[in-house]
């Protein structure tokens, strides 16, 4: 039996800092993904008056608690936050909170203590799992670096043995700047965390873009798959200039030296290079239950970008779950 | 294990869409791959059906191979069928205008052609302004509203011959707009071949309360278009020159999706009136212009789908 439930990140209706601020424009993003067939709404940790979904202690400010929070998105007809992505490099404003690295012994505390503020939160609004991200970008480590993965693991082990106690899980979120694009390491980061704590994001669109297939991970480890996003990827960094510095604005924004206007983009568009129905057959092989989170990562039409996303969803993937959990005949 | 309940209610959405292209907005008959965009999104937050215009049935035949052809892109995207048409008359007192007689026989045999072009598929409704624009018209008399409730009359029983129903849109700027001369023109017309098809957005914007409206003349009303504004007309608002529409002064823009929070429509009145009538069969969803202002029609057409969704079917469905 598959139990998948289908969430929506709405990254793309805040492509500035200054967007995506006003109660009105949240309803009718949850609305939209809501009628487009999505019950969760993934959230991405960030600091400041304008983030009014960056982290508990904005939700607190705009909604009065989290409770009022999650009112407001049943009001929406949308059931829960099923994830909080978080990079240790986020500053916090609320907290005085610099950048925090998982390589800097002295800065795990830190980590975990932000890992548990919004592990605590998620609790409460019904969510599973926090996603993190799993090692800085590539050009961010030095060549020469020496023991990366076991500090890696024992960054997120700690984070994980904290995130368990509210009953939310860690799954290590690797982009395609990540160092963990270096071969072999994301399997040795695997091998060397504790497989009870910490897991594993399967991010559609930024492992194409890395160039790891992310069908052959997902089957690869299928049971530290403990949270997966369905985005579209549009290019391949064939150049590896993810380990340009900066790459962050770089290559993530600028495209890098091709310019690359878009990176990502909603399931079911054309263009796209992710093979969504062979990943959710895959899912739904290896027993997977929990949340798929579908997002367009930037769209020059958030609203459309959702709709046909939900199309893909409710016509070909939702079927396919389905057509396997019905009972044989 | 049970049946499911049939439904009294299905929802259809009158294709007023602009699409995306990649040098800015373009009109989602621009391609194939547009048009499924298009459909794929109206399939996407739960709409049942389309609605369209009647000149598009020229891309139709053109692009498609005519209505039928056309309408099996629309199911192949999982929609059941085109429910209505709305015919866009290019209204002229010299040629083309129901309170003019002399202009009549051009009337009607533009209905005979029409539905000609339209009968290889199966309309519920063909939809029309029955009269000209307010100034064209005016002073509104009760000759003129027999004389163009006559002229619908004779149409209507041309549209039965194909088993469609002829049906009366009030736009707030056409000559027949206002309660008092609404009443008049339904009197005057055959019941059997001239049906109404409310808007609550236009007969709101004309201080008319549909609801009020359609309680009336609930077993002649054929349709609905459940659309919403913000705004009522004042002054010379309907009879504005050149247009209304669009150019009135006082209002950017008059038409907004269901679910905005400054909307006038009382929707769950309506549905309440719809439930209490038994009325049972589509109920079609407009926003026109919804992309003025800095308006989205995905988003719009998302917004009102869920209010139709989680507010209006708790009411009747």
């Amino acid at each position: 039996m598959t139990d998948i439930q289908w969430g929506y990140a709405l990254n793309q209706w805040k492509p500035q800092f200054d967007d995506f601020v006003r109660r009105e424009e949240h309803e009718r993003a949850l609305k939209t993904m809501s009628i487009a067939g999505f019950t969760g709404v993934e959230l991405t940790a960030a600091s400041g008056r304008w983030e009014p979904f960056g982290n508990p202690q904005q939700l607190e400010a705009n909604f009065g608690s989290l409770a009022g929070f999650r009112e407001f998105l049943t009001g929406c007809r949308v059931d829960a936050v099923p994830a909080w992505y978080y990079d240790p490099q986020q500053r916090f404003h609320e907290t005085l909170t610099p950048a925090l690295s998982p390589l800097v012994a002295e800065d795990v505390t830190g980590i975990v203590e932000k890992a548990e503020w919004f592990a605590a939160a998620l609790a409460e609004l019904g969510g599973t799992v926090l996603s993190v991200r799993a090692a800085p970008s590539g050009w961010d480590v030095p060549a020469d670096a020496e023991d990366v993965v076991e500090r890696l693991a024992a960054c997120w082990d700690a984070v994980g043995r904290a995130t368990a106690r509210h009953g939310v899980r860690t799954a290590l979120h690797v982009d395609f700047l990540s160092w963990l694009r270096r071969p072999g390491t994301l399997d040795q980061l695997l091998a060397a965390t504790d497989p009870d704590l910490v897991g594993l994001v399967v991010d559609t669109g930024e492992l194409t873009v890395a160039g790891i297939d992310p069908l052959a991970l997902l089957q690869q480890h299928a049971g530290r798959v403990w949270h997966v996003q369905f985005k579209d990827a549009f290019a391949v960094d064939e150049a590896q200039e993810y380990l340009e510095p900066h790459s962050e604005y770089s290559v993530r924004v600028r495209g890098g030296a091709r310019e690359v206007p878009r990176w990502f983009g909603e399931p079911g568009t054309d263009g796209g290079l992710v093979d969504f129905a062979g990943l959710t057959r895959a899912l739904v092989e290896a027993g997977y239950t929990g949340w798929v989170v579908v997002e367009s990562d930037q769209s020059p039409h958030p609203a459309q970008s959702a709709l046909v996303a939900g199309y893909l969803l409710q016509r070909e993937l939702r079927p396919l779950v389905e057509a396997a959990a019905a009972p044989a005949v | 294990m049970s049946a499911p309940t049939e439904r009294a209610i299905k929802w259809s959405y009158m294709d007023h869409w602009r699409s995306n292209g990649p040098s800015g907005p373009v009109d989602q008959w621009h391609s194939h791959r547009t048009m499924s965009t298009f459909l794929k999104q109206v399939k996407a937050v739960g709409f049942d059906a389309i609605d369209t215009f009647d000149f598009r049935i020229w891309q139709m035949y053109g692009d498609y191979g005519g209505p039928a052809k056309y309408q099996e892109m629309v199911t192949d995207h999982g929609l059941e069928r085109i429910v209505n048409t709305f015919h866009a008359a290019d209204y002229d007192v010299r040629s083309y205008a129901p309170h003019v007689p002399e202009t009549h026989e051009a009337i009607l045999e533009d209905f005979r052609v029409t539905m000609g072009r339209w009968s290889e598929i199966q309309l519920d409704n063909i939809i029309v302004m029955p009269a000209t624009l307010y100034y064209d018209m005016e002073p509104v008399t009760e000759d003129k509203l027999k004389t163009s409730a006559e002229l619908w009359n004779r149409v209507g029983e041309i549209t039965a011959g194909y088993g469609v129903k002829l049906t009366c849109h009030h736009e707030f700027f056409c000559g027949i707009q206002s309660e008092a001369d609404i009443e008049t023109f339904y009197s005057h017309t055959d019941p059997a071949f001239v049906h109404l098809f409310l808007d609550t957005a236009q007969h709101c914007i004309a201080s008319v309360d549909p609801v009020a409206l359609y309680r009336r003349h609930a077993p002649r009303v054929s349709g609905f278009h459940f659309k919403d504004t913000h705004d009522v007309a004042t002054g010379d608002d309907h009879r504005n020159r050149p247009d209304s529409e669009i150019m009135a002064p006082t209002t950017g823009k008059w038409f907004y999706e269901m679910g905005t929070p400054e909307g006038r429509v009382d929707f769950e009145a309506m549905m309440t009136a719809v439930r209490d009538e038994g009325y049972r069969g589509w109920i079609s969803v407009e926003h026109d212009k919804a992309n003025k202002q800095g308006g989205d029609y995905s988003e719009a057409t998302a917004v009102s789908r869920w209010y139709a969704k989680n507010v209006l079917e708790n009411i009747y469905r």
